[in-house]
């Protein structure tokens, strides 16, 4: 590496699983060049700063910050804010930060709904006292507290200005890399706002299926339920596959595995929507022109909010159900 | 980036808008948006001063963008259009708001309407920052003329026309030209031989050297667009690949199936005849009973389908004075005969016709009322020593009783129902329909012949019923528009049409089986989708099919329908 000074990074999760700090590690032996060229500065994951470290930096210390995780709680949304003030280039990292991800799909709910569920009605669940978390406990050694459950889930975006989106759940690693070093080298970065690492094009053009205008669907079906050749687009097959509208850029990894794609990489530029696309899109494939032979057809979809929402719904123009 | 410089225009529509939207409020509140340089209301927009405010402001205030609120963008956007290309803007930066139809026409409460009315500008006012000027296209003419429909309206059509050196394909489903009207022994009210009008048609036509006629031919689909269509076409086991600039659908009507309406027990009774088959009886001078006799008693019931809930709303407008006509042939034929008309409302418009009612009534014909709104007449067996063969049942609405009239023949004046494969056709030349199956014309007053598809035009009884006049009007004024292009020589296409952004697309082809049109095929090379302009209408199918977004329906972007929809339902000045 060059005698550049390093930059300084930091990774943090918010709402997040924790896959997106993993596909950071999963730079295996390019750990090395990232080390060369980086000092990681804060990442809970990984390395014991505490978050009165941060706040201790000077604003835009932190050269480069990858978040992770959507925005579900005040805990998740204080970070955000104070890393945005700390660092130069804020990165949205993963399908959570970038459209809302997995637990934006609680925004079909409400944080009412949410602990009922969680803390009452689930079948393992035995709360006869019906306690629920809350931001504040008094005890007698003093006052104990928990970030506050918001109602909804945002993206990162929706709470501070993001300079990148990395898309994925998680990111390819080497996007990752690739990206990483486009910034440590000092390459032309492109517009603030852009998607990076992924492709403009969507996941058809880099699928190897066989694609045809037949895509004709008389009954949906599951992955399950179809004995699959491995070549046939699966939109073909009566399965539903989100490539279309979802960016390339993943190698068509679940395709490759025999599993449709289910639209982590998020859309092109193009489609500020992609649940509502798709859902355009295959309707416009059912085979038939009766009513109710379509509503038969239809219902075959199992879980149609969270099969075409499933990454996006916070991102979505509906966002969140409003109950 | 060009800054954005709004002109908006609130018209009063004379009382029209004004007496229940409060316009002056709306073109206050609007001035006050962002890019909103200049806001005026006034008594008519439509109007010549009203068009020169807008060209004077254009010119004046360097406005780029002109939103007009006032009536259906159906009767007066090309009027606004123009008045911007007259102004030197491209005609694709206007946008209007329909507050008439959609506002003060519809609703009652004045404050309500003006807000209404604000959310429809604001939305109309938001999209149109998002307009894109777009090229105008202009293409040549094809002065043939293909005519679906042999009658007299079809016949008519052609003949107009072929006179004038054009050349006419002229496509006849069935065997024979002539249609309906062959079928007819005389015309009403002149009573003169139907023959008469249309032998001398057929005959010019199959003479004609710019005529081509095809019998026994249908149309499955038509391509391209006004100037230039296309079709191919099977007759008599051979193809024929036509070309044509314009289409004058004439396809005509269906009779009504009385066995619909079961108390007239038709095709049960034997006796019991439609108009249609009585006019054949009299065409062969042999109305006689099935049993070879001569009918003693003959009555007419007429609004047989027609006028009726059950069956068709509408009146078929020439029953009555056939019904009438049928009392003069009968009279004639049948001197001694008894001669009922069992009407529910006599309609007896349109010229002579008044004068042939009151001729034919004293004629010795006995006028009886049902009521259309309670029971129907029952036609009924009569009892074997009756002396006639059939009994009618019904209140008589003058005299206020019940009655029976006894028949040995009646005859059903049955409707006109547009033509059964009238859908098909709509579909093949990519016209509507309305409720009831007939055409639907541009504008109901002013453009009667024309359609919303530009080339396309409907004229005699597929538009609606009516009789043979009216028909050959229609005829030869779709013939007249058609001649006018054909003098202009070339026509501007709407250049609203799909387009693919090849960096998008991905090659998923969902696009391709939408097109109602086939105008999209797929370029295995670049792996994209491919919009042919030329054959593409513009309708967007494509675009909302479209998972990528990568085609674009021009005009109507993804970015002006969603701004156009925030703008709606902004929270912004809702209150007056």
């Amino acid at each position: 590496m060059s005698q550049k000074p390093k930059i300084k990074m930091a990774v943090y999760w918010g709402a997040a699983c924790g896959g997106c700090c993993v596909s950071v590690l999963d730079v295996h032996e390019k750990l090395l060049d990232v080390v060369a060229a980086a000092d990681l500065v804060f990442w809970p994951i990984a390395l014991d700063f505490k978050y009165k470290d941060v706040e201790a930096m000077d604003d835009d210390y932190i050269d480069l910050t990858l978040y992770n995780g959507a925005i579900r709680n005040s805990e998740n949304e204080h970070i955000a804010k104070l890393l945005r003030k700390k660092t130069k280039i804020l990165v949205a990292y993963g399908s959570c930060a970038h459209m809302g991800g997995i637990p934006g799909l609680g925004n079909f709910s409400d944080r009412k709904g949410i602990f009922d569920r969680a803390y009452q009605t689930s079948e393992s669940t035995v709360n006869e006292e019906k306690t629920r978390p809350q931001t504040e406990t008094k005890m007698p050694e003093g006052t104990l507290t928990l970030p506050e459950f918001y109602n909804d889930v945002k993206t990162l975006d929706q709470v501070v200005d993001v300079d990148y989106y990395l898309p994925g759940c998680p990111p390819q690693t080497e996007r990752l890399v690739e990206v990483f070093m486009a910034i440590v080298t000092g390459a032309e970065l492109p517009p603030k706002g852009s998607v990076v690492g992924a492709l403009e094009k969507t996941l058809c053009d880099e699928c190897e299926r066989e694609k045809t205008d037949e895509k004709v669907i008389k009954e949906f079906k599951r992955p399950w339920e179809i004995e699959d050749d491995g070549k046939t687009c699966f939109l073909e097959q009566g399965v539903i596959c989100m490539g279309p509208a979802t960016r390339g850029g993943c190698g068509a990894r679940c395709i490759k595995g025999n599993a449709p794609c289910r639209g982590c990489y998020g859309p092109p530029s193009t489609a500020t929507d992609p649940g509502a696309k798709m859902m355009s899109a295959i309707a416009t494939m059912i085979d038939s022109d009766d009513p109710e032979e379509i509503e038969k057809i239809i219902d075959q979809v199992v879980d149609p909010a969270g099969t075409f929402y499933r990454f996006s719904l916070p991102s979505s123009i509906i966002r969140k159900t409003i109950v | 980036m060009e800054e954005k410089r709004i002109g908006v225009y609130v018209c009063w529509c004379g009382t029209n808008i004004a007496k229940m939207v409060d316009v002056e409020a709306v073109a206050a509140k609007i001035a006050k948006l962002p890019n909103v340089v200049i806001a005026k209301d006034y008594k008519y927009m439509c109007s010549d001063p009203g068009q020169e405010m807008i060209v004077k402001d254009i010119k004046e205030h360097k406005l780029n963008r002109v939103v007009v609120s006032a009536c259906s963008p159906r009767i007066h956007e090309l009027t606004f259009r123009k008045a911007l290309e007259n102004a030197g803007l491209n005609q694709y930066m206007f946008e209007m708001a329909n507050i008439r139809e959609q506002v003060s026409w519809v609703h009652d409460n004045r404050e309500e309407a003006t807000i209404k009315a604000l959310d429809l500008v604001k939305g109309a006012v938001n999209r149109v920052n998002f307009h894109e000027a777009l090229d105008k296209r202009s293409v040549d003419i094809n002065p043939a003329t293909m005519v679906i429909g042999g009658g007299v309206t079809g016949l008519s059509a052609a003949l107009e026309l072929a006179d004038a050196g054009n050349k006419v394909y002229l496509v006849e489903k069935t065997g024979n030209l002539g249609g309906h009207v062959a079928n007819i022994d005389l015309t009403f009210p002149g009573l003169n031989s139907a023959a008469e009008v249309l032998e001398p048609l057929i005959y010019k036509v199959n003479n004609h050297p710019e005529v081509e006629v095809y019998l026994n031919t249908t149309i499955d689909e038509v391509f391209g667009y006004v100037g230039n269509f296309e079709s191919t076409i099977k007759s008599g086991g051979k193809e024929y690949e036509l070309k044509f600039g314009n289409i004058i659908v004439a396809t005509g009507l269906t009779p009504f199936d009385p066995g619909k309406i079961s108390s007239y027990n038709y095709e049960k009774l034997p006796d019991v005849i439609t108009s249609l088959e009585l006019e054949k009886m009299l065409k062969e001078g042999n109305v006689v009973k099935k049993d070879g006799s001569e009918p003693k008693k003959i009555a007419i019931i007429h609004c047989v389908g027609s006028r009726n809930a059950d069956y068709h709303e509408y009146c078929s407008r020439v029953c009555c004075l056939s019904a009438l006509k049928f009392s003069n042939q009968l009279r004639s034929a049948l001197p001694e005969t008894n001669l009922f008309q069992i009407y529910a409302d006599m309609r007896a418009f349109g010229k002579g016709c008044e004068e042939f009612y009151a001729s034919t009534s004293k004629k010795d014909v006995m006028f009886l009322m049902y009521d259309q709104q309670g029971d129907l007449p029952r036609i009924s067996k009569a009892e074997e020593d009756a002396g006639y063969e059939m009994g009618i049942e019904f209140y008589e609405k003058l005299s206020g009783e019940d009655i029976i009239v006894p028949a040995d023949m009646v005859v059903l004046m049955v409707a006109m129902e547009a033509h059964e494969e009238a859908k098909e056709v709509a579909h093949a030349v990519g016209i509507s329909l309305c409720g009831n199956e007939f055409y639907i014309e541009r504008h109901p007053k002013l453009d009667p012949v024309a359609t919303t598809t530009d080339g396309v035009y409907i004229a005699g009884t597929c538009q609606g019923p009516k009789d043979i006049p009216d028909s050959v009007s229609q005829a030869k004024a779709a013939a007249a528009r058609i001649l006018a292009s054909i003098a202009r020589g070339t026509v501007e296409v709407e250049v609203t049409t799909a387009v693919v952004n090849e960096d998008v697309c991905c090659g998923c082809q969902t696009c391709i089986k939408v097109c109602p049109y086939t105008a999209i095929s797929f370029d295995e090379e670049k792996n994209v989708s491919v919009v042919n302009e030329i054959l593409c209408k513009g309708c967007g199918t494509c675009g909302s099919a479209c998972p990528t977004g990568a085609i674009r329906a021009r005009h109507f972007t993804d970015e002006q329908i969603l701004s156009q929809i925030e703008g709606l339902f902004s929270k912004e000045m809702q209150e007056v």
